[in-house]
């Protein structure tokens, strides 16, 4: 027995009765989400589940992401969590173990699956359970800026690019006109945040855990893109180190031109297009595949948004067709804003996702990556040893970010983060 | 009815709300997750006991002594800082423009106005290529200034200083009050004896000012510990810890990592700090407190 | 009466101090409203402009009118005046109570109850806030005002320790007469020293309104019925998973930062009206 429930199980009790006999025919269906913006643009879709469920009434709540979590939380710790819940890819392992994320593998046939993408639907699969389902997905991509590419007079971006192509093109693109050391326009941009960092990683068939996710124990292949991506800072000059751009939020840097490559997520779509507007041309392409990969070790780096049913749920079936409803045939491509990929194929791949009249040109790039073999990275705590959101300055991306800014060592700061991600993984 | 009753029956009347009050709102909660600290409790996840472990790691691992280093650092630079500033405002306020609603409107902005908000002009002003303080050094010549919020040394004195900005509205306004119970015929007889305005201060007001001021401290003690948002908005801690502190840290593992048992440790050790400084306050009260 | 300083040299040097800090305190606040005057794409444009663009528009008050018409916002506001005011007035009513018996009237183990009080005011509320949630599921006050209220109008450690701090600094002599007259201790706290202590009460009722006026975490865990959102609450409907709008969200701080400056300005007249007024009406 849990402590909470030690203490008040008399109240529970009382207030469990208290409803059951207030329960009407009418039934509700609560579900919470993490985003409010795409809330509005669910409505639609939530108003139609609602016509072809009479007597059903969903209640629909959202919030930004780092309000979402404590709340939710704190639900699950009082077992009151809604019938329906947005799980990430980050906290699926964490809260699949902790029991809160009801069983959904044998409520989908295989036929259905097959209309998602397979490496989106795999990251909701923990152990033997599938527990949450993907509604869309997201990977980071290289952003370029094409008006500086022709006006350097460099190829675009290419699927077979190289890491040494890469840097000629960085270095290409750097431009000091002026000549005071400190370029108007730079190659590159990144800092040691996880969605700069991994997509090299992985693409060089890196990895920064050990087989069972339990300890850090990054490969020697981690290490190499580790190290070319310093040299891109402290030796080449072909990006800024990030105490130089302190001030200007960190998707801003691209959208302002003061750099000609990036990558980042494709969520980063939805503020390109604000902040750029028309000011130039840009598009995506994929992270070059580093020299120590191969085709079987490549990895893309994705992970998927997903909707999961709390273990109290008094009404998983219709949970399930709620899920069904919202992640499939029930959606359309508009609900998808910016850079989120649906995971219902026919969606994905529709002209009206595509959106052909914006920018990128070259948007359907991201559904190739939904074809590859991917790698999430996410572990237990790994928003501790990662640096994460709150916790950006620590961990991980707080060291990187020292050997950026010149004030450490690449080695040391491996050490380091090594030696702290293992000390919060065996807490 | 004893005497003592009828004696004591008033104080316990007049406390009786504040009691009800403290016990059920304050420290149930409180006693529960102290009982937490003992806990390996993801919030989302069963708690299981595991004795003194949260306290062990806390007190072994090399970020805790560097958090609760910034800590410190933190409270030295907010707490002198705010309490002389706030005291100066008040004094000037209180003496020099007593009809000027306009100033003091002004000084309490910082204080109403969003963090958030706030936070952002702030930023702006410590950037490093764009910023206001930059370029206004570069005017003067100086064209090394440095990376404010990305340098390890500046960092947490910049965020001290948008947290003093911040408050000093907040203690301006209880020193205030405190001022008005000074009976101004103790400056008409400095007057007489022609004290000038800084001794005035320092004879008169800061003396009988000393249990507001004592108050101030012992608030401003408390919030230089929970400073949170402003951290959060212009470093997040950074770089690499240098301003996290460990209300930034109890955050953290709070509502990030959701580890609640090691965050309630976190606090019970901050609070046991906390409470010996007080208790050293309360001693020196003694000496310099006009009773 | 007459405190002014002496001296014009003096007078300029504070005037000139106070004007540079207000500015330094007014700046930020103006960028706010000039942000809140901005199209999502002229927000974040380096160097910064100072211009804010959508008042050459023909929709010069586009953020102010999402905020207002697309949320409830009335209801938001009307909440949140709501809660600020009831746990504010029960705060300085609670306090008033308290800091007076800790000051001035005797018990054995006041001081202690007193140290208790203020200990649990260095408690952070990161770590009590789940329990705390878990109390009030208890009591089956989810989704009502009263977790937001009940609390702060029954215990208010700065409150209590700022009014006990007050109290004792009042003269003891008017409460000596009063009780040789036969006065009963209420009878003295209410008619003569509660109003001796308008300048504390005031300044502990500001503090209280504001705090609760901008509380958000405990709402958010609170509140599920869009009916009972406060103003902070309702300002999270601006921000997504991925970007908040800024434009909207810095009109949203304007609108919700007036009514604190209003009620400060209204209340400060009569902070300073305080104890100066000189004689004792009982």
């Amino acid at each position: 027995m849990t402590l909470t429930q030690h203490i008040w199980l008399p109240l529970v009790a009382a207030t469990a009765l208290a409803t059951s006999m207030a329960a009407a025919q009418d039934t509700t269906l609560s579900y919470m989400m993490w985003d409010p913006e795409q809330l509005e643009a669910e409505r639609a879709a939530i108003a139609e589940f609602e016509a072809s469920n009479p007597g059903v009434t969903v209640e629909a709540l959202a919030m930004p992401p780092e309000d979402y979590w404590p709340r939710l939380s704190a639900l699950a710790a009082a077992g009151d969590l809604p019938d329906v819940f947005a799980m990430s890819s980050g906290f699926v392992q964490s809260w699949a173990e902790a029991g809160n994320l009801a069983d959904l593998t044998g409520l989908i046939t295989d036929e259905q699956l097959a209309q998602y993408y397979d490496s989106a639907a795999s990251v909701g699969v923990i152990g033997d359970a599938r527990v949450a389902f993907p509604q869309n997905w997201v990977a980071p991509v290289m952003y370029y800026n094409i008006d500086m590419f022709d006006a350097a007079g460099v190829e675009h971006p290419q699927a077979d690019w190289t890491w040494d192509d890469f840097l000629a093109a960085a270095q290409a693109l750097t431009v000091d006109e002026d000549e005071d050391g400190t370029p108007e326009q730079y190659g590159m941009w990144l800092y040691g945040r996880y969605s700069h960092i991994e997509p090299w990683i992985f693409r060089n068939g890196g990895r920064l855990l050990n087989d069972d996710m339990t300890a850090l124990d990054p490969s020697p292949e981690a290490v190499n893109a580790l190290e070319f991506l310093t040299s891109l800072v402290n030796e080449h000059g072909v990006a800024p180190a990030p105490a130089e751009m302190e001030g200007i939020r960190q998707q801003d840097v691209f959208p302002l031109g003061m750099a000609a490559m990036w990558v980042d997520g494709s969520w980063n779509i939805a503020n390109v297009r604000d902040i750029a507007g028309d000011s130039f041309q840009w598009g995506i392409a994929q992270v070059p595949v580093g020299p120590d990969a191969t085709e079987e070790t490549a990895r893309a780096y994705a992970w998927a948004d997903m909707l999961a049913i709390a273990t109290n749920s008094e009404q998983p079936d219709l949970a399930w067709d709620f899920i069904q409803h919202m992640v499939g045939e029930g959606r359309t491509a508009s609900d998808f804003l910016g850079g989120k990929i649906p995971a219902f194929q026919a969606i994905a791949e529709s002209e009206a996702w595509l959106e052909a009249d914006m920018q990128p040109a070259n948007k359907g790039l991201l559904l190739e990556i939904g074809t590859q073999p991917v790698e999430t990275g996410f572990s237990r705590d790994w928003s501790a040893w990662r640096g994460y959101a709150a916790s950006g300055s620590g961990g991980m991306n707080g060291e990187l970010d020292e050997v950026f800014n010149g004030r450490s060592e690449l080695d040391e700061a491996i050490e380091n983060f090594v030696a702290y991600g293992n000390d919060v993984l065996t807490r | 009815m004893t005497p003592a009753w009828r004696r004591y029956a008033p104080a316990l009347i007049f406390l009786l709300p504040a009691l009800v009050g403290l016990a059920v709102f304050r420290l149930v909660p409180i006693l529960w997750s102290f009982v937490l600290s003992f806990y390996d409790w993801q919030i989302f996840d069963q708690p299981s006991f595991t004795g003194l472990d949260n306290y062990i790691h806390i007190l072994t691992s090399p970020v805790s002594g560097q958090v609760l280093r910034n800590t410190a650092v933190f409270a030295l630079i907010y707490v002198p800082g705010s309490i002389a500033l706030s005291l100066v405002l008040a004094s000037v306020l209180n003496n020099a423009l007593r009809s000027s609603a306009f100033f003091r409107s002004a000084l309490f902005l910082p204080y109403i106005t969003s963090t958030v908000a706030v936070t952002l002009a702030w930023k702006w002003i410590f950037s490093t290529r764009f910023g206001l303080l930059n370029n206004a050094l570069a005017a003067l010549g100086i064209d090394a200034a440095p990376a404010w919020l990305a340098d390890p040394t500046y960092a947490l004195p910049a965020v001290a200083i948008v947290s003093i900005w911040k408050d000093v509205g907040f203690y301006m306004i209880l020193l205030l009050a405190g001022l008005q119970t000074i009976d101004p015929t103790y400056y008409e007889a400095a007057r007489i004896d022609g004290a000038r305005v800084v001794r005035r201060f320092f004879r008169i007001t800061v003396p009988l000012l000393s249990r507001s001021l004592f108050f101030v401290l012992i608030i401003a003690m408390v919030r230089s510990t929970q400073t949170f948002e402003i951290t959060y908005a212009l470093t997040e801690g950074g770089p690499n810890r240098s301003s996290t502190t460990l209300a930034y840290f109890i955050y953290e593992n709070a509502f990030i990592h959701f580890q609640m048992g090691y965050a309630a440790a976190l606090a019970y050790i901050l609070c046991f700090l906390l409470g010996l400084l007080t208790l050293v306050n309360f001693y020196f009260r003694r000496r310099w407190v006009h009773e | 009466m007459n405190r002014r300083v002496s001296g014009p040299g003096a007078l300029l040097a504070l005037y000139g101090f106070l004007v540079v800090y207000a500015a330094l305190s007014l700046m930020p606040f103006a960028w706010m409203l000039i942000t809140s005057f901005k199209e999502q794409a002229a927000l974040f444009q380096l160097p910064p402009s100072f211009r804010p663009s959508l008042l050459f528009t023909d929709t010069p008050m586009a953020n102010y009118s999402v905020i207002w018409n697309e949320r409830n916002f009335v209801t938001f506001f009307r909440n949140s005046a709501f809660v600020s005011f009831m746990a504010a007035i029960g705060q300085v009513f609670t306090c008033a109570l308290a800091g007076y018996a800790f000051a001035r009237l005797p018990l054995p183990g006041k001081n202690v109850i007193f140290a208790i009080i203020l200990a649990t005011a260095f408690v952070p509320t990161e770590v009590t806030i789940i329990p705390e949630f878990l109390l009030m599921r208890g009591f089956g006050w989810l989704d009502t005002f009263l977790p937001l209220i009940v609390p702060s109008f029954l215990v208010g450690a700065f409150g209590t320790f700022m009014l006990r701090e007050y109290f004792a600094s009042l003269p003891h002599d008017y409460a000596e007469a009063a009780r040789m007259d036969g006065a009963r201790e209420f009878r003295i706290f209410w008619r003569i020293y509660l109003p001796l202590a308008q300048p504390a009460l005031i300044s502990v009722f500001v503090i209280a309104f504001i705090n609760n006026w901008d509380e958000l975490l405990r709402p958010l865990l609170y509140l599920t019925s869009p009916d009972l959102y406060t103003v902070p609450l309702g300002l999270l409907s601006f921000v997504s998973q991925y970007e908040a709008a800024w434009g909207q969200l810095m009109a949203g701080s304007v609108i919700s930062t007036l009514p604190l400056i209003i009620i400060y300005v209204l209340t400060q007249r009569y902070v300073l009206a305080g104890f100066s007024g000189g004689g004792v009406k009982g």
